[in-house]
């Protein structure tokens, strides 16, 4: 079989758009992941029991279940609960509760990594323990979480391709429409998954760049 | 909103044939995995380019683009190349190909963990290639190789999920025919959330117990730790 490559040329601003939407949706859902991420780190870190317990479970949940389970329970559990929202939404929703469990694993291994002699040091000069955590503790840790963040979002590029299936509109659901469009698959899925890999890639090689900058900072 | 389990017990038959499926998907995609997956981590070792470098394309290919994408390419555009594809194939090819790129960098990892004299001292004595890997670094690496590699056996059963797009009949497309079948949402969320959740579970702990039973060098210890910062 020849390929033929013009019937991607005339789709490819087509799918560029939808290279966009999967760009928009991991980026929302790796910010709101890392939100959450900070208040699952918070909740663990709390003295209820019944918080902390709460916490755990919910990651153990996450992190053992499919995360395309997750998204269907999202997409068709919100209706259940009286809840009516569109796709683009629901997909952000579902990315961000899956990533922000992950996300929380880093910051803890973020705080691991701050010296317990600046705490001790914080403390001894009389700052409270909400402003440990936002002066000292905080920004040193986003700083060391900058690296796997990266890598997090390169994670979402790829797994935003499920969100196709709950049909919201963006690279992959676009591949799809084109193939129904020109019957020619297999030009059009190589292509698609060449500009997956340009993203991911290029995000790669920034996540290499940021983990030696971590490294100085770190020292 | 009321929860019955009545719906779960009539489905059962159902969910357990898809986690029968999943199963059986999985340990056979992570034996071809594994058995793959030392060759390209070897490949990506060598000091010739020539085994090198397929082996980086194959491992960097793999990694940047979604599981999804991978499994469609197999199961669409292998066939329109002309080689028959079935959704069972395609599935198992897919979910094998995906496990040894993965497995190989944890192979990878270990292999380096293993101490360079060592090596080099296996070679000095005249002992060949193979020889040194049976001898020398395979049984060495083990501590080092279960714990990713047991993080990237729970991977694979989640991302199993996504052969449901191809009709393959695991857990997830027992789960999309159920709810379509009896609409009781919030029913059949809970089983398969809780039917994966105790697989990954079960494979976690036997992965822990596994752990335990590898003894660790000492001297390897030290040198993964030089490892991991190697490789920040």
């Amino acid at each position: 079989m020849i390929l033929e490559w013009q019937y991607v040329t005339h789709a490819l601003p087509f799918l560029l758009q939808g290279a966009l939407v999967t760009i928009a949706v991991s980026l929302l859902a790796v910010l709101l992941g890392l939100i959450l991420g900070v208040l699952i780190t918070l909740g663990r870190r709390s003295g209820y029991n019944a918080l902390r317990a709460l916490v755990v479970a919910y990651i153990s949940i996450v992190r053992g279940t499919p995360l395309f389970i997750q998204i269907l329970i999202v997409y068709y559990g919100l209706p259940v609960l009286g809840l009516d929202i569109p796709r683009f939404e629901s997909g952000v929703i579902a990315l961000s509760l899956n990533s922000g469990a992950y996300i929380s694993e880093m910051i803890r291994g973020g705080l691991l990594a701050i010296p317990q002699g600046q705490l001790d040091a914080a403390k001894a000069i009389g700052m409270r323990s909400g402003l440990i955590w936002r002066r000292i503790t905080l920004p040193q840790v986003l700083v060391l979480v900058l690296p796997p963040l990266t890598m997090e979002f390169t994670g979402l590029l790829k797994a935003s391709a499920l969100l196709s299936v709950i049909g919201l509109v963006e690279l992959t659901r676009r591949a799809q429409e084109v193939v129904g469009e020109t019957l020619r698959s297999p030009e059009v899925w190589l292509t698609t998954a060449a500009l997956y890999f340009v993203m991911c890639f290029a995000l790669g090689a920034v996540t290499r760049r940021l983990e030696k900058a971590a490294a100085v900072y770190r020292v | 909103m009321t929860f019955s389990f009545s719906i779960i017990a009539d489905a059962w038959p159902i969910f357990s044939s898809g986690l029968l499926v999943t199963v059986i998907f999985c340990s056979v995609a992570s034996v071809l995995g594994l058995v793959l997956a030392v060759p390209i981590a070897l490949a990506q070792l060598s000091r010739r380019w020539y085994w090198r470098a397929p082996a980086k394309i194959l491992v960097e290919i793999v990694r940047d683009t979604p599981f999804l994408v991978q499994v469609f390419i197999i199961y669409f555009v292998v066939p329109a190349l002309g080689m028959p594809m079935s959704s069972t194939a395609a599935g198992i090819l897919a979910l094998s190909l995906y496990g040894a790129v993965y497995f190989s960098e944890s192979i990878r990892g270990a292999i380096l963990s293993v101490p360079r004299g060592q090596t080099d001292a296996a070679r000095a004595t005249g002992m060949s290639y193979l020889l040194i890997l049976r001898k020398i670094v395979f049984p060495q690496m083990m501590g080092y190789v279960l714990p990713p590699i047991s993080n990237q056996l729970i991977g694979l059963i989640k991302d199993s999920a996504v052969l449901s797009i191809i009709a393959v009949p695991e857990l997830t497309m027992a789960f999309q025919n159920v709810l379509g079948t009896t609409f009781a949402a919030p029913e059949t969320f809970v089983a398969v959330a809780a039917l994966y959740w105790l697989l990954t579970s079960v494979v976690a702990l036997v992965m822990s117990r596994l752990e335990r039973l590898t003894p660790t060098h000492r001297s390897m210890r030290q040198a993964t730790s030089l490892f991991a910062m190697a490789d920040r």
